[in-house]
């Protein structure tokens, strides 16, 4: 918790340099090709952008430690307000593939390590190559024209039809139960299934692959022969005792993947016209919008910190070893 | 393996609960209404702080101006104002409102309401501001009572009606009681409409789109067909948009599409692609500021290179029409007779010779992203190589180009672009992208010749139409005939909408967003 701050600030300064090093004039973009040197000049100034760098750089995270992340030179609104408003699609989208990639990549992982080199394990070796290797934007279409053009079995693009349940999280399938609004659930369960699906892909992938991995290391252990010396159930030794210890590194790694996700949100959201902080992420660089870029990068800084102190806190449950 | 028949049980199961959820997708879609997919988000619905084609449906469905841009031709039509009169020197124009526009609070719409809203322009300094911000004074706008407004120009102008449509009247009353912090109210109109449009805001949300209602009192009244609902949707992915309008998500998109995904959407029974021809020229500039690029014989050996044909018909596959000239084709002001310049290697070699001095590598600069751009830059480069002219692309986006096209020092060599219609008048063309007083601002050229701005000069003033159509043709002309850019064509919209869609009209400025004549049959 101690590298929370200075890491952030890292994080900003870094993202401050590189995004005013881009020769590119925000200003003159936003006033439009039309616009006059005084009507831009006056922009500038109103917008603080005529200081030096430097004194931008301290005002701004001046004004992040008083939670305002400045105005969209774009939206004309708080930074913040345009990110927490976003913050739910993604979240939802990130939470979802994660889910499902942990729930169906670590039995298969299991299958693979107890099963290995059976059909079952080579199959889901390709599976799990293809996954790190297909790019998401090209599954994304794949996916697009199979299910929701061929098919027709799932929508193409969008959150939800129509503009989704009265808002109390943001999101929408969560939303949808506490309001018992059933329409909105199912539409929202199935606009989520192929960006959740495109997201999951590599992720799952690189589950199984930890999985497999950890629970062959497990099984060859002497406490795993010594239990099945003792006549214990092989399903009970292979899900409670080699699980266990072979999870930390997929605990890890799922962490890194919540991460990860976030980021590859990005291109899946672009597809899918999901509307959510990587969509926002990719208008803001091509708009030149410093304030909305450092805004996204805190928060996805932030949260890539937070997910990985978590991560840490599991690690310590599963294997108290590690917190001596 | 009874866990991995537990485990595959569990899959199915999940399945079949997936399954359940799914449900088929279904066009829950009322009768009446009107889904359009837009490339562009509607990051905000503040019409005065914006002033491009790609969110000017907000702007047309939920605002009303003086006069109103409508059909192709454009024609300026008598909106909110019933009448209006331009004094003898050019500089007062006074315009009648009729009686019985009301916005959608159901307050009246007054003559203080066109006063507070030009005025707001000029204070945001954003959107529109700068076809007005050198004309009108602060404060020079009175309304002497509550149908009648008076613009006091600077100077004379018989530009300023044709830039009165930019002006989105605005509800004063309500928009003052939301101000916060001098900001004139900004905030709350990003994200709220204050207008008297033919639609009412009923929903928006930045990262979608906005909703709207039919406005049953709007001044103009309706006929018996007409939408009751729209929604306009961001939809940023070509492939989704054409994808969904194919699937029946959507029931219209934009007009620019390339012409694979037109001949896609033409291809299908459901569809119905409406063409006109739009006013939006595709050219590249040539920094005439710049040795060598000063020298007419360069600039014509430049213009001799470039394989228009090729360009038009292979690259493009003809769907546009080729306009030799800085001013459209379907505008008054264009030189009919003009001929331009043909792809003529031996007429480039000629005019190459008479150069005088060395031609450094030549720059040509694209705009990253727009494709067009770039396989115009590749083409040009290829005629270059044959004359024995070296030169690089550089495609940058348009908030770099942006930036560089107002500094003369880091402007490029020459940079593919298309000059968009902000108004229906030859001067958004040859009058803003050739005139001295525009060098570094709206003249990128950084072109200034004294006896082509004498015409520019003088059209802005004159009050007959048809004696400034003369000098703009003139003026056109001569900067053809001088190479002052490379001017290839002007667009064509190939506006994709499902059949049952009826009653779209298009114009060039707001491309067919503006809802009220249209109907679903």
């Amino acid at each position: 918790m101690l590298w929370f701050v200075p890491t952030l600030i890292g994080l900003m300064i870094i993202t401050f340099t590189i995004s005013h090093i881009i020769p590119a004039d925000p200003v003159a973009f936003f006033a439009g090709e039309n616009a006059t040197a005084e009507q831009i000049e006056a922009l500038r100034a109103r917008y603080g952008f005529d200081k030096p760098l430097h004194i931008q750089l301290v005002n701004y995270l001046i004004g992040v430690t008083q939670g305002d992340l400045g105005i969209s030179i774009y939206t004309q609104r708080p930074i913040s307000e345009d990110l927490l408003a976003r913050l739910p699609a993604t979240m939802e989208l990130t939470f979802m593939a994660v889910f499902f990639s942990t729930i169906v990549g670590v039995p298969l992982g299991v299958f693979a390590a107890v099963y290995r080199n059976s059909f079952l394990d080579h199959f889901l070796r390709v599976l799990t190559v293809s996954g790190l290797a297909i790019a998401s934007f090209w599954l994304a279409i794949l996916f697009q024209l199979l299910f929701a053009m061929e098919l027709q079995i799932t929508p193409l693009q969008g959150r939800i039809d129509g503009w989704g349940p009265e808002k109390i999280t943001g999101f929408f399938v969560l939303d949808s139960l506490l309001v018992a609004d059933w329409e909105s659930l199912q539409s929202a369960f199935s606009h989520l299934i192929l960006p959740t699906l495109t997201l999951a892909f590599p992720a799952m992938a690189t589950i199984v692959r930890f999985t497999r991995a950890g629970v062959l290391d497990a099984i060859n252990s002497n406490y795993v022969l010594y239990e099945q010396a003792m006549g214990l159930p092989s399903n009970l030794i292979i899900w409670k005792y080699v699980l266990r210890n072979a999870l930390i590194g997929t605990v890890t790694q799922i962490g890194l993947i919540f991460g990860i996700l976030i980021a590859g949100a990005v291109v899946v959201e672009a597809v899918f016209d999901w509307p959510g902080l990587g969509l926002y992420a990719v208008e803001a660089i091509m708009n030149s919008d410093y304030s909305a870029i450092m805004g996204f990068t805190l928060v996805t800084g932030a949260f890539f910190i937070i997910v990985n102190l978590i991560v840490d806190i599991l690690h310590g449950i599963i294997d108290p070893r590690t917190q001596d | 393996m009874k866990h991995f028949k537990t485990f595959k049980a569990l899959m199915l199961s999940v399945a079949l609960t997936a399954m359940s959820l799914v449900g088929i997708p279904t066009d829950g879609m009322a009768k009446s209404k009107f889904v359009f997919a837009n490339s562009s988000p509607y990051d905000t619905l503040d019409p005065h702080a914006i002033y491009d084609v790609g969110r000017v449906a907000s702007r047309l469905n939920m605002y009303d101006g003086l006069m109103r841009w409508l059909d192709n031709p454009p024609k300026l039509t008598p909106w909110l104002a019933e009448s209006y009169n331009i004094s003898a020197d050019g500089k007062t124009y006074t315009f009648k409102l009729r009686k019985g526009a009301t916005f959608h609070d159901g307050s009246p719409v007054e003559a203080k309401d066109v006063v507070y809203s030009i005025e707001r322009i000029l204070a945001l300094k954003k959107g529109a501001v700068s076809l007005f911000s050198k004309s009108i004074e602060p404060g020079s706008t009175q309304a002497p009572d509550n149908h009648t407004v008076v613009f006091n120009l600077n100077a004379a102008s018989s530009i300023f009606l044709a830039t009165v449509p930019a002006i989105h009247v605005v509800n004063s009353d309500l928009l003052k009681s939301k101000e916060v912090d001098g900001d004139w109210g900004g905030t709350w109109l990003s994200k709220n409409e204050a207008g008297s449009g033919s639609f009412e805001l009923t929903r928006y949300d930045p990262a979608i789109g906005f909703q709207a209602k039919r406005y049953a009192n709007h001044f103009m009244g309706w006929g018996d067909k007409y939408l009751d609902e729209i929604e306009f949707r961001t939809v940023k992915e070509i492939n989704s948009r054409v994808l969904g309008l194919l699937n029946g998500d959507f029931h219209g998109t934009d007009g620019y599409l390339p012409q694979d995904q037109v001949k896609r959407l033409k291809a299908d029974s459901n569809m119905n692609v409406l063409e006109e021809e739009s006013m939006r020229i595709f050219y590249s500039i040539i920094h005439n500021g710049r040795k060598p690029f000063d020298d007419v014989n360069l600039r014509k050996a430049l213009s001799y290179a470039f394989d228009y044909d090729a360009f038009i018909n292979n690259i493009l596959s003809g769907s546009v029409a080729r306009n030799p000239v800085p001013v459209p084709n379907n505008i008054w002001g264009n030189p009919k007779d003009a001929k331009g310049y043909t792809y003529d290697l031996e007429k480039a070699k000629e005019y190459l010779a008479k150069v005088k001095g060395p031609i450094p590598e030549i720059t040509i600069g694209a705009l990253a992203g727009y494709g067009q751009t770039e396989q115009a830059a590749a083409l040009l480069q290829n005629g270059l190589s044959k004359i024995g002219l070296k030169s690089k692309i550089v495609a940058e986006p348009w908030s770099v180009a942006s930036k560089k096209m107002r500094d003369e020092q880091q402007m490029y060599d020459m940079l593919w672009l298309w000059r968009s219609t902000y108004y229906a008048d030859p001067n958004n063309w040859v009058g803003e992208m050739y005139a001295c007083d525009q060098v570094g601002a709206r003249n990128n050229s950084w072109y200034c010749k004294p006896e082509v701005d004498k015409l520019l000069m003088e059209a802005r003033v004159e009050p007959d139409q048809a004696k400034r159509a003369a000098n703009y043709e003139k003026a056109a002309k001569m900067v053809t005939d001088d190479a002052g850019g490379i001017f290839v064509y002007n667009t064509k919209w190939f506006g994709p909408y499902n059949k049952k869609v009826k009653g779209v009209r298009f114009s060039p400025i707001g491309n067919a967003q503006e809802m009220r004549w249209v109907y679903m049959e």
